[in-house]
């Protein structure tokens, strides 16, 4: 049994309603890390808000290990674009944010146990910072104080920390300049390996879902104003070898610039 | 003089800013005294303008003598003592009684708030009725608080509460909206409660910015502070205020609205102090 299951999911939005996804059918089994790619406003991100369980299809159904969810819970970690870490809270603070609210209600945080176990939780965020590349002198710094890159590396290690088995990525390496994108795609292939987890990752940018994922997925809408489907399902040759990327990358841009014929295939090439 | 001088790229010089930022000052007190003085030579019983030597005098019997109607108990010997027993301090406290009651009660009207914009049940339960509530002139309320919670001191910090609670509760409402939606779905794909978000995450960060409209909003609990004292009620500052004004104290007057001045300043920089403390994080934008 696939470890994510969607099934002929449909959803609209507005008034008139303007389809964003008909029928998309689409399986994932444990371990795999599937890119899904496609043009801005083509449903991406609304496809990874219906496995998160933060919005409900209109129709078809989204099976997590052979459930439905109806909202987002710590199977499945979530790295957004922006908005990732929490203002008011330190980096270490962040990290351990999750262990300490799984263990621990409100009134509970009021213990002498809790206080014993945090220094637990502590000693694993600082693993997880010198794993993620982060200075332990970063550790007191609230996220405004860091970089684009570092908030995002920090994003990361909160949501691994709680090791959830799908991490669900939403463009979240989209905001970065070329060079950190780079650095941070090898820290999360690296991070990917080590763990197993089973990750979805968000892009519109074609060089770096064929970089990153085992399998990449191109949505795309038929005609202009119907809903997006599953165009193409491309296994990535595993290594992939640079020499292939070219054709891979045309293939894969033909695939989502189908519906509108005029617009340049380069548009979506946006190198890193 | 250079050429930009009194346009936008002017760059007056550290000592010129604090220069003209005390003109005003300088320049009202100035032609407060020039006009008194010359109200004093014509007629020296003038009770409109009094002098700095009235004022003073004013102030010192307010701040070490009883008030009026206390004058029956023995007067205390010592200094401090005296200024416990005085008039100014009597006021005060009464007034900063009522003030920080009313306070104490928008604690609740923050919760409010919270629970409806992140609570979809409470949200549609409570806004339109706060949206109408909010559009009641509190004032217009008064008569009816007055039969209702008798004119003690219930009434008027009832008063203050009902006048100042709307905003608040809409304000932080508002607040708790414009929290992205990345921050309470991070939060629950972390493990975190319904309760660990509301409390943890989105109360925590938007808690700055609640303060900072409760600092906006200390004028209007002032406000309706001073009407409650005004029309009913036997201390506070408001009280002295009114009823000296039937005998044209204004030697008294006047440093009580700059007392009162002084002290709602104090209060905005104390919580501002208080906000930047709390809140190292957080950068006004």
């Amino acid at each position: 049994m696939p470890l994510i299951e969607i099934r002929d999911v449909s959803v609209a939005y507005g008034t008139p309603t303007r389809p964003v996804l008909d029928r998309v059918s689409l399986a994932i089994e444990e371990g795999e890390f599937v890119c899904l790619l496609g043009q801005t406003g083509c449903g991406k991100s609304t496809l990874l808000r219906l496995v998160l369980g933060a919005e409900r299809p209109a129709a078809g159904r989204i099976l997590v290990d052979g459930r439905v969810h109806h909202q987002p819970d710590r199977t499945r970690g979530y790295v957004p674009q922006k908005y990732s870490l929490f203002p008011d809270k330190t980096v270490l603070d962040n990290i351990t944010f999750g262990p300490e609210v799984c263990e621990f209600g409100l009134a509970a945080r009021l213990t002498p146990r809790f206080f014993r176990r945090r220094r637990e939780f502590r000693r694993q965020a600082f693993e997880y910072l010198q794993r993620i590349g982060l200075e332990p002198s970063d550790a007191a710094k609230y996220p405004d104080q860091l970089s684009g890159g570092m908030q995002q590396r920090v994003a990361i290690a909160q949501a691994l920390i709680t090791r959830p088995r799908i991490l669900l990525m939403d463009e979240a390496f989209s905001a970065l300049d070329p060079g950190t994108r780079k650095g941070m795609q090898r820290l999360i292939r690296q991070l990917w390996k080590d763990t197993g987890a089973t990750i979805l990752f968000v892009t519109h940018n074609t060089h770096e879902a064929l970089r990153l994922g085992t399998r990449v997925v191109v949505l795309a809408k038929e005609m202009p104003d119907s809903g997006s489907r599953v165009m193409l399902d491309l296994p990535v040759p595993e290594p992939c070898r640079d020499d292939d990327i070219p054709r891979l990358v045309r293939r894969l841009e033909s695939a989502s610039t189908s519906s509108d014929p005029l617009a340049p295939a380069s548009a979506l090439s946006e190198k890193w | 003089m250079p050429a930009a001088f009194l346009l936008i790229h002017a760059k007056p010089s550290r000592a010129w800013s604090v220069l003209l930022s005390w003109t005003l000052f300088a320049a009202g007190i100035g032609a407060y005294f020039y006009v008194s003085h010359a109200r004093h030579r014509d007629n020296p019983e003038d009770r409109v303008m009094p002098t700095i030597a009235q004022m003073a005098r004013g102030m010192y019997n307010a701040a070490l003598q009883p008030a009026e109607e206390d004058e029956a108990t023995a007067p205390p010997d010592n200094f401090v003592q005296r200024f416990f027993g005085s008039m100014l301090w009597k006021d005060t406290r009464a007034s900063a009684r009522r003030f920080f009651y009313s306070m104490a009660l928008l604690v609740p009207a923050v919760l409010l708030g919270l629970h409806m914009g992140l609570f979809p049940y409470a949200g549609s339960f409570f806004l339109r009725f706060i949206l109408f509530f909010d559009k009641i002139v509190a004032l217009s309320l008064l008569p009816i608080l007055f039969i209702a919670f008798g004119i003690d001191e219930l009434a008027k910090v009832m008063l203050i509460v009902i006048g100042v609670a709307p905003t608040i509760i809409l304000d932080t409402f508002n607040l708790v909206r414009g929290v992205p939606a990345e921050q309470t779905v991070k939060a629950f794909t972390l493990g975190a409660g319904d309760f660990d978000v509301a409390y943890r995450v989105v109360l925590k960060q938007v808690m700055p910015r609640i303060l900072n409209s409760i600092r906006l909003n200390l004028k209007s609990v002032m406000l309706f502070l001073f009407a409650g004292e005004m029309i009913a009620s036997t201390d506070g500052l408001a009280f002295r205020i009114a009823l000296l004004r039937r005998h044209m104290g204004m030697d008294v007057i006047i440093p009580y609205v700059l007392w009162v001045a002084l002290l709602l300043f104090l209060v905005d920089l104390g919580m501002r102090r208080l906000n930047r403390m709390l809140h190292p994080w957080f950068r006004e934008s």
